[in-house]
């Protein structure tokens, strides 16, 4: 039938529709005819098409209405002059002929085309043959169905193309879709990720102007050819709002991004037209790959972090370690020497007893190694305080039990003085790290020890009060002056009048008061001169107390 | 005639050239080894009475060291730790060893721990019971082993001995320094802390609530009691 060649016309004609729609589909409305203008206009649309694009349109229209007129000539002469068919037969030819035209074409030819074919099927085949008549009833079913079909099959066919046209162009999002992210998530780390993604897609969409706004950072990063102007505020109002803003004059869309609910920036696009589906997944892929990327930020700063305290930590131990090993040869070494009886069976001196000068070089030895090993010793503690690193193993402890247990182990160094302990009863338990708090407590009953006349007692006494447990230690030494009270604290600070006589490094009582502090309490030292000097050490309670219970408690 | 036969066991060639020169000129017998790896070989191929390790060192560590040697051996075994935290202290003792010491130590100290730890009570007690059951806990005073629900649970000698000295002591309260003096030795009189750390260990293995002992109770104060309950398993 005819239909052959009008359907090898059928492909090229289909590739110019693409550019000739709008004005003359105004009938037929299916769906959003602007998106379907947007999509068949190409998705780099201009903002004006240009006048030779009118033109053709136009050229092409009367092309078909001729070719359709030609065909309908042609299927009269083919039914009177060569093949001399009845009324019957022609009509169905005819109807044929308008099908293949509505199907090739459009609506507008196939109506032109039925119109000729009924006027040629009444002047050629209706009798009185050779003559018009338009009373005949049956002209007009003849009419009637020409149209009809004309109509249906030019509907079908137009739904058919359009169909097609809207999953072509659904395919090549999704296919924009997965480049992008494919390429977004594997981002060079080096370049901000907002860059790179306005770039991208600019690139992959073909995208003439991108702007995406990163909330978190405040930046705007833009892609694409041409600029977006006074888009600023836009994207700000956007992200605020959280809704999208179209702008048909400027083609442009501004949509939030968001993730877990909420926005974290906004993307602007110019002259870029994608079905919702797809410009909400495109929002998700970029939402996606800023918090990708902030994660990793995260996480990598983590682990650095991690890393470095762990080598701080690492070092640290390996000073301590490196410092106690000559440390404990010699201490070893010299302690024999000022052990051996120098009676006959002893192995070291072979009966000879060691002369006197002899046993005070080697307790000079014993003592100045006692005093570096404690110098190694507290001098990492400090450096671990000063870096932060000390970490509280914190635990409820019983304020009376704690306090018993360090004065046992004073009680061969305290050589027969008296060493007081009175805690007030219903004393609440306090939140701290057992071994530091000890050995806090430690240092201020030693320097008590230190720096009070041999014989004197020492008091310890614990309470509440302000909703903190105060721990004093009370000797009865000469006590520190007002000016040095602060200064005791100091790091490597020794008094004036006990620099030459009492060993000690200067750091005990500035790690006492570190170690308070990390636990949210304090040291403070109070005291009349003259009458003996009170460290106090204020330690947290586990819990917040209740008003009432406390004031109870005090007393 | 020697006292003993010791190994010493540390990376560091000058502390064990020390040790090793102190240790003879004090009647023992010494050998070293460098690493734990030849200190298992060593106590594989000879009898040690007593053992010195040092906790830090590289390759098979200290502690994997003693844990090795206490699989297969009931030598004595003496620790050096670096530092002088609890945990170290316990860490060692849970591993196997017998005692410990900080360095840097005087060489008296490490004297009297080494004759503390090669000291060992008299197995039996005069009238006083085979063995002894607290719970779930079954001591079989002859045998010197403690069988639990979970299998048997292996005592130093030092815990045994303490353990030992409270049941044969039960219900009155007893000094820290008498506890030391007849565990350890008359040269430990006034370690109140050191004991502590041997009383906890203990707990840890006999008591069903360590945290709440029933049985090795502290006397504030004074020291510690055990309460042996009145029905003794025979």
């Amino acid at each position: 039938m005819r239909t052959a060649p009008s359907q090898s016309r059928l492909g090229k004609h289909v590739a110019a529709r693409n550019n000739t729609v709008a004005p003359r589909k105004t009938q037929l409305r299916l769906g959003s005819d602007a998106a379907l203008d947007r999509m068949q206009g190409g998705l780099c649309g201009e903002d004006v098409r240009p006048r030779g694009e009118d033109l053709g349109r136009i050229g092409a229209l009367l092309a078909h209405l001729g070719l359709g007129l030609a065909t309908i000539a042609a299927i009269t002469v083919l039914c009177t002059r060569i093949l001399s068919v009845n009324a019957i037969t022609a009509g169905f030819a005819y109807l044929l002929g308008v099908l293949a035209i509505a199907t090739s074409w459009g609506l507008a030819e196939a109506v032109v085309a039925s119109i000729a074919a009924m006027l040629c099927f009444n002047f050629f085949f209706l009798p009185p043959i050779g003559q018009f008549t338009i009373a005949d009833p049956q002209n007009w079913v003849a009419l009637f169905a020409f149209l009809a079909t004309a109509l249906i099959a030019s509907h079908i066919s137009d739904r058919e193309r359009k169909q097609a046209l809207e999953a072509k162009a659904r395919q090549k999002e999704t296919e924009q879709l997965y480049a992008l992210s494919r390429i977004i998530l594997m981002t060079d780390p080096a370049q901000s990720i907002g860059f790179q993604s306005a770039q991208h897609i600019a690139g992959i969409f073909d995208c003439p102007a991108v702007a995406l706004y990163d909330a978190k950072s405040g930046e705007i990063f833009r892609g694409g050819a041409e600029d977006l102007l006074e888009v600023e505020a836009k994207l700000k109002q956007v992200v605020m709002q959280s809704g999208s803003l179209q702008d048909s004059a400027a083609h442009t869309v501004v949509a939030p991004i968001i993730l877990g609910g909420q926005p974290i920036g906004s993307l602007a696009l110019k002259g870029l037209s994608l079905s919702d589906g797809a410009l909400r997944a495109l929002l998700n892929l970029v939402a996606i790959a800023l918090e990708r990327v902030r994660t990793e930020e995260a996480a990598n700063r983590a682990e650095a972090a991690r890393q470095s305290e762990e080598f701080k930590s690492t070092l640290l131990d390996a000073i301590a370690h490196e410092f106690k090993t000559p440390l404990t040869s010699i201490k070893a070494a010299s302690t024999s020497m000022l052990s051996d009886s120098g009676l006959p069976e002893s192995g070291l001196s072979d009966g000879v007893p060691l002369s006197p000068q002899f046993r005070e070089l080697a307790t000079i030895i014993d003592e100045e190694t006692d005093r570096l090993s404690l110098l190694v010793t507290e001098a990492v503690r400090m450096s671990q305080i000063d870096a932060g690193k000390v970490r509280l193993a914190r635990e409820p402890l019983d304020v009376a039990d704690l306090l018993r247990r360090v004065l046992s182990h004073f009680e061969s160094k305290a050589e027969g003085r008296e060493l007081k302990l009175q805690v007030d009863a219903g004393l609440p338990a306090v939140y701290a790290d057992k071994d530091l708090i000890s050995l806090a407590l430690r240092q201020l009953i030693d320097n008590a020890l230190k720096y009070s006349p041999p014989g004197s007692p020492i008091g310890v006494t614990a309470g509440l009060k302000d909703h903190r447990v105060i721990i004093r230690v009370r000797d009865r030494g000469p006590g520190i002056p007002e000016r040095e009270r602060e200064r005791v604290f100091d790091k490597f600070y020794r008094r004036q009048t006990t620099k030459t006589h009492v060993p000690g490094t200067g750091l005990g009582l500035y790690i006492a008061r570190e170690i308070a502090r990390a636990h949210g309490g304090d040291v403070w030292v109070e005291g009349e001169p003259g009458s003996g000097s009170e460290f106090c050490v204020a330690l947290p309670l586990q819990e917040p107390e209740k008003p009432s219970a406390a004031q109870e408690r005090e007393k | 005639m020697s006292t003993g036969r010791i190994l010493v066991v540390d990376d560091e060639p000058q502390i064990r050239r020390v040790l090793r020169a102190t240790l003879t000129a004090q009647g023992y017998e010494v050998q070293d080894a460098r690493t734990g790896e030849d200190a298992l070989m060593s106590v594989r191929n000879s009898r040690f009475d007593l053992i010195l390790l040092d906790m830090n060192m590289p390759g098979m560590g200290g502690l994997e060291t003693c844990r090795s040697i206490r699989s297969c051996s009931e030598v004595a075994i003496i620790m050096l730790t670096v530092h002088d935290a609890e945990h170290d202290k316990v860490a060692a003792l849970d591993a196997g060893a017998d005692d410990f010491i900080t360095k840097p130590f005087s060489m008296p100290e490490l004297l009297a721990r080494i004759r503390a730890a090669l000291r060992r009570l008299p197995t039996s007690i005069e009238g006083g019971a085979e063995s002894i059951r607290l719970d779930a806990v079954e001591i079989n005073l002859a045998t010197r082993r403690v069988i639990s629900k979970s299998g048997e649970i292996r005592l130093t000698p030092k815990e045994f001995d303490l353990l030992q000295f409270f049941v044969a002591n039960p219900n009155v309260p007893i000094p820290h320094s008498r506890l030391l003096q007849a565990v350890w030795g008359p040269d430990y009189g006034n370690q109140v802390e050191y004991l502590r750390v041997f009383v906890n260990q203990l707990r840890k293995k006999i008591e069903p609530d360590p945290s709440k002992p029933r049985y090795l109770l502290t006397e504030p104060w004074v020291g510690y009691r055990f309460a042996l309950p009145a029905k003794i398993a025979g």
